[in-house]
């Protein structure tokens, strides 16, 4: 990855991190779009494995800390899907944006399911709701929001690395 | 080149299991250890983004109890202008009921209700909730807690319409507050704005009596039609006249129409009765007549203190001039004559002659 892109990614990262924490709470809907995850991606993509881990680690600490219940959960998430999705960046990574869709839609929702479960959020019929209801209509909003996000973004994220 | 590659995917797979193994010790640690850990990111790294997620909250509350707060302001402001206007209709209740009290019997209450049209501005005419059914009859006074407020002209079951002090068709019998001075009141025909939207005009007062701004008026009781005492207003000035021998003055009423919500109809029996002091005119009166006697004893006592000066005068101009005399006899060898009794006074202090 060369500097320029480099720089491109963390401004673009920096951008949806902001508005994870400022357009977020404004919308405030029950199935919110998770701008923490789209960054995640962008910034995966063009990571090797191991440095996407890590980006999800730190990543989901800070997502950790303001949460007061089931700390290291999001960390361990955001490790897990940072670390697939460099992986599997020769998917993302396509110019197919219903792929990519896709791909964020299956992000968040390994996400959820894994932060749910770690995390003791939730128990019984409660979890279950949460999982296969709330999570993949949130996972669609995201889906829909990272596409839009890619597509406003792209000229900004042309260059790409192998 | 494969030696490479596959250390990098063995480095890979270590961050990430250090990683894994981070998140799950974070995960297994107690609430007290953890949250040192949690309190440090969020002083530190995390600090701005707390900062905009609360910014982004407040804004989501302004916007989302925006219109409640706007309906508990208009709420607010709408039991506030009930409550004024509560308040203003608690007085005159209040003021009502104290006159009701004071007047006892001989009494209709009934709410005022405006007739005319809103583009009407001058109130000429008020109808009232009681009719001849309570006993109201055609020319039955109408009074307020402040004073007059005008005549029944129209009596009928359930209700009833009065002209009020501003109708052209009004008259009443008037005195000034020295019960000897008497008039004709009639509707002002110039209206002025404001506060002299509704004047009077006392009319017919003879050109000897001059009345000063600020002279109490009330109903004298001549003619029968209001009982002797209902305040009227109070003197402004003098209008200038053609008349000759009697002067027209310009009254300020006491009563203004745009306010008045309640009042009170006297029946036939009451009026025959009279009401008494119940506007304070006797006492208005009595405290006249207390002036007039206080200036008249004040001309007594500067006459008499007067007189005895005159008189102390007159003695001293006596003496001297007995003096006078009984010196010019003396010196002529004439006897005076004798002024005082032996008998009336001590014989060492009766001069001896020689």
């Amino acid at each position: 990855m060369t500097w320029n892109t480099a720089v491109r990614t963390t401004v673009a990262c920096a951008i949806l991190i902001v508005l994870h924490y400022t357009l977020r709470p404004l919308l405030a809907w029950r199935a919110s779009i998770d701008f923490l995850i789209i960054a995640l991606l962008i910034g995966s993509v063009r990571l090797r494995p191991g440095a996407a881990a890590v980006y999800g680690f730190f990543l989901g600490f800070v997502a950790d800390s303001v949460d007061v219940s089931g700390f290291g959960a999001a960390a361990l998430a955001m490790s897990v899907v940072g670390f697939t999705a460099s992986w599997l960046k020769a998917v993302f990574i396509a110019d197919n944006l219903a792929l990519n869709g896709f791909f964020l839609f299956l992000a968040k929702w390994v996400f959820d399911v894994l932060f749910l479960i770690l995390g003791r959020h939730a128990h019984g019929a409660e979890l279950m709701v949460q999982m296969f209801v709330w999570s993949p209509i949130a996972a669609a909003v995201t889906a829909v929001a990272g596409v839009v996000v890619l597509t406003i973004m792209r000229p900004l994220m042309e260059t790409r690395t192998a | 080149m494969a030696n490479t590659a596959r250390l990098g995917n063995r480095v890979d797979a270590g961050l990430l299991i250090a990683c894994v193994a981070l998140s799950l010790i974070a995960i297994v640690l107690r609430d007290e250890d953890r949250e040192p850990i949690a309190s440090a990111l969020r002083r530190t790294i995390v600090a701005p983004l707390v900062g905009l997620q609360r910014s982004a909250e407040r804004w989501r509350v302004a916007y989302v109890t925006n219109d409640a707060r706007q309906m508990a302001v208009d709420s607010v402001v709408m039991r506030t202008m009930d409550a004024q206007a509560l308040q203003v209709e608690n007085g005159q209740l209040r003021r009502l009921m104290g006159l009701g009290s004071r007047l006892e019997w001989g009494f209709v209450p009934a709410d005022a209700l405006r007739g005319t049209a809103p583009s009407e501005a001058l109130i000429t005419t008020l109808t009232l909730t009681a009719g001849s059914t309570a006993g109201v009859t055609r020319y039955s006074p109408v009074v307020a807690p402040e004073g007059l407020v005008g005549t029944i002209q129209t009596a009928d079951p359930t209700m009833s319409i009065a002209i009020l002090y501003t109708n052209a068709d009004f008259r009443a019998s008037a005195m000034a507050v020295d019960g000897t001075t008497f008039g004709i009141i009639y509707p002002h025909a110039q209206r002025g704005s404001g506060a002299d939207a509704y004047m009077l005009e006392l009319r017919g007062v003879p050109t000897k009596v001059q009345l000063k701004p600020g002279t109490p008026i009330y109903t004298s009781g001549l003619g029968g039609t209001f009982p002797r005492g209902i305040t009227i207003g109070t003197i402004v000035t003098e209008l200038k006249t053609s008349e000759v021998w009697t002067r027209t003055y310009l009254v300020r009423p006491a009563v203004s129409p745009s306010q008045v919500t309640t009042v009170l109809i006297l029946t036939p029996k009451r009026i025959s009765q009279g009401t008494g002091n119940i506007w304070g005119a006797a006492n208005a009166m009595n405290a006249d007549s207390a002036a007039k006697r206080i200036a008249g004893a004040g001309d007594s006592l500067a006459k008499r203190a007067a007189a005895a000066d005159a008189r102390a005068r007159a003695t001293v101009l006596d003496s001297l001039r007995q003096a006078a005399v009984d010196s010019a006899l003396r010196s002529l060898g004439i006897a005076a004559p004798q002024r005082a009794r032996p008998d009336s006074a001590r014989r060492d202090t009766v001069p001896r002659r020689p």
